[in-house]
């Protein structure tokens, strides 16, 4: 059974596996995000203007505390921006309230963290199905099974995260931010918590998502390694975007 | 889904759970208690004043319903002039006198002839009836928690009493002694704190009371299948006003344990908060989730209350037989209802709380 078969058509027609769009489904436009320390506003970014097709992959490095998570945040809806512009799938963010994002986040994108951050008290179906109940259409058993095959999770479902190995946590996550079929994926340094042959376990499921159902994916990481699965790779330096090179 | 989070998330922390579902139990058994106990005791006197079997009681000028708090203002021959009326069948004059000798009791100075042609007599489980001037008649429940047997000496309002029998409970006082050796002790000789008066039928009893209106203008006059409905805390001054300052302790009780499982509960879920914000949990569902989770522990609360008033009921029937707790349906569901409101008002806050948390922090949480 292809997972293919069960993503729903988006009413854009904007997704479509394994080809991209010129069209951004992200786009910033001198955005700025300052944080109070304070009586002073820290700026974690400074003007960055930054766009991801639809259906492309999308790396960005950089040093700590240069903006990347802060980036992810805003553009993911968690944080409101400080100024300028931040448009995703058409929707400018920096107009919205924050029900307003809650509900676009809820639709379109999916996160996946570093720690995992899967809720301690259910098992990994829970977490997986918390998601479908959270987004509003109940548990679909169908679409459930398609993801849960997909990222080797069958025989795992009735664990709880602490007995899970953290491959088998980070994949629940993964198949919590796609049980939606988000049009966005963002992976704030998915890797980071994991063994090489994890790490290149989950790269392989992001780049899967990515090539073979059209899944757009920014994902943060520290490791140059990791840029190989994806389109494109970003530098961030001190709150804003230094290049923007294709990674072959 | 929503009920299997609030169920995994009541069973994580099982301890912080039985702690909240304690108080929660504490606080419906206090008001469970409190009021069964203060309507059980008011409705046992009652239905032991209408076990006497009289029709009509006659009080003085503005004596309270409860009989035990009036003194003994009235001649008591004013029970010749009370036997002579129409469709009266008997009267018995009685003193009534508080005792808290070995135990909070209203002691009945009877005429033994009197009483039993007003009650139809005492049942006699052992014993005899007074014969002599020191003669005390017990109840059973008296008895078995004073420990009296009959040829026992009890002492009583400063006086040795020969116990003549066990009676069987129901008749009114728990105690009775001879009418004549009381109003000795208390120094009221030749006087009555009340009448009971037999009609010749129960339906003649408003004429008998218009008749004693007319003829005791200002006095008193009870029919006795009144009182059940009179033995009210609300008649006694004072006594609502310490109920409800009960419940509200009780509530205040659990109130303050809910928000406090409530708030480490938040604060112990921050990152769980931020991980259903980062999947698109808004803040009614945030609150929703709390506040279910703060009624899913007062519900088992309140079950365990219930179970735990009934526990305490009966083991105080165990040692203290002659109290009286009445546990109502109306008073469980009023408890449960004050529980649940305020589980609620304790949760709303930690749940309002954890709505307004930024996801960001949240997530970042250690």
């Amino acid at each position: 059974m292809g997972i293919a078969a069960t993503i729903r058509t988006p009413s854009e027609g904007l997704i479509v596996p394994g080809k991209k769009s010129l069209e951004p489904i992200l786009k910033t436009e001198n955005l700025w995000k300052l944080y109070r320390a304070g009586k002073v506003d820290v700026p974690a970014l400074r003007g960055v203007n930054f766009a991801v097709a639809h259906g492309e992959s999308v790396a960005v490095m950089g040093p700590s505390g240069c903006g990347k998570s802060s980036l992810l945040y805003v553009i993911g809806g968690l944080a409101k921006a400080s100024k300028g512009s931040v448009l995703v799938d058409g929707n400018e963010l920096t107009a919205m309230s924050d029900a307003e994002r809650t509900k676009l986040r809820r639709s379109k994108i999916g996160f996946v963290f570093q720690r995992f951050n899967l809720l301690p008290t259910l098992t990994a179906k829970g977490n997986i199905a918390i998601a479908q109940f959270i987004h509003g259409d109940g548990f679909d058993p169908h679409r459930f099974d398609v993801v849960t095959n997909l990222l080797g999770l069958a025989g795992r479902l009735q664990h709880k995260p602490s007995e899970l190995s953290g491959g088998e946590q980070q994949r629940v996550a993964i198949a919590r931010a796609i049980i939606n079929e988000p049009k966005i994926l963002l992976a704030d340094e998915p890797t980071g918590n994991l063994d090489s042959k994890n790490s290149e376990v989950v790269l392989q499921m992001l780049r899967q998502l990515n090539k073979d159902l059209g899944q757009t994916v920014v994902m943060i990481t520290h490791n140059p390694e990791a840029t190989a699965y994806f389109d494109r790779v970003v530098h961030m330096r001190d709150g804003v975007i230094v290049d923007g090179v294709p990674a072959d | 889904m929503m009920s299997e989070l609030i169920v995994r998330n009541l069973l994580h922390r099982p301890l912080r759970t039985l702690i909240g579902v304690l108080a929660v139990a504490v606080e419906v058994a206090l008001v469970v208690l409190i009021v069964g106990l203060t309507s059980g005791l008011l409705t046992e006197t009652a239905k032991r004043i209408e076990g006497i079997g009289a029709d009509v009681m006659l009080q003085p000028p503005a004596a309270s319903v409860f009989i035990g708090m009036t003194g003994a203002p009235m001649p008591i021959k004013i029970a010749d002039k009370l036997a002579e009326l129409k469709y009266v069948q008997a009267v018995a004059p009685t003193l009534l006198q508080f005792s808290s000798q070995g135990g909070v009791d209203v002691v009945y100075g009877i005429d033994a002839e009197s009483f039993r042609a007003v009650s139809g007599g005492f049942v006699f489980l052992q014993g005899h009836d007074m014969e002599g001037a020191d003669d005390l008649l017990v109840d059973d429940l008296a008895a078995a928690a004073k420990h009296i047997k009959v040829g026992d000496t009890y002492k009583l309002l400063n006086h040795d009493w020969h116990v003549a029998a066990i009676i069987e409970h129901g008749k009114g006082a728990r105690l009775f002694v001879p009418v004549a050796t009381l109003q000795d002790l208390v120094g009221a000789p030749d006087k009555a704190s009340i009448f009971w008066l037999k009609c010749t039928r129960p339906e003649h009893t408003e004429d008998v009371m218009d008749e004693i209106r007319h003829l005791l203008p200002g006095y008193t006059v009870r029919p006795v299948s009144a009182m059940l409905s009179l033995m009210t805390s609300t008649n006694i001054p004072g006594l609502q006003s310490f109920i409800n300052a009960m419940i509200a302790l009780a509530v205040a009780i659990g109130l303050l344990v809910i928000f406090l499982t409530m708030y480490t509960t938040v604060i112990e879920r921050t990152r769980d908060i931020g991980v259903l914000k980062s999947l698109g949990a808004g803040r009614v569902f945030i609150v929703r989730a709390l506040l279910t989770e703060s009624a899913g522990l007062c519900l088992m609360g309140i079950v365990a209350g219930v179970g735990l008033s009934y526990a305490v009921r009966a083991a105080f029937l165990v040692g203290f037989p002659t109290l009286s707790i009445l546990i109502t349906p109306v008073w469980i569901l009023r408890a449960a209802g004050i529980a649940l409101v305020g589980a609620i008002l304790g949760a709303s806050y930690p749940a309002w709380m954890a709505s307004r948390k930024d996801a960001v922090e949240a997530l970042s949480y250690d």
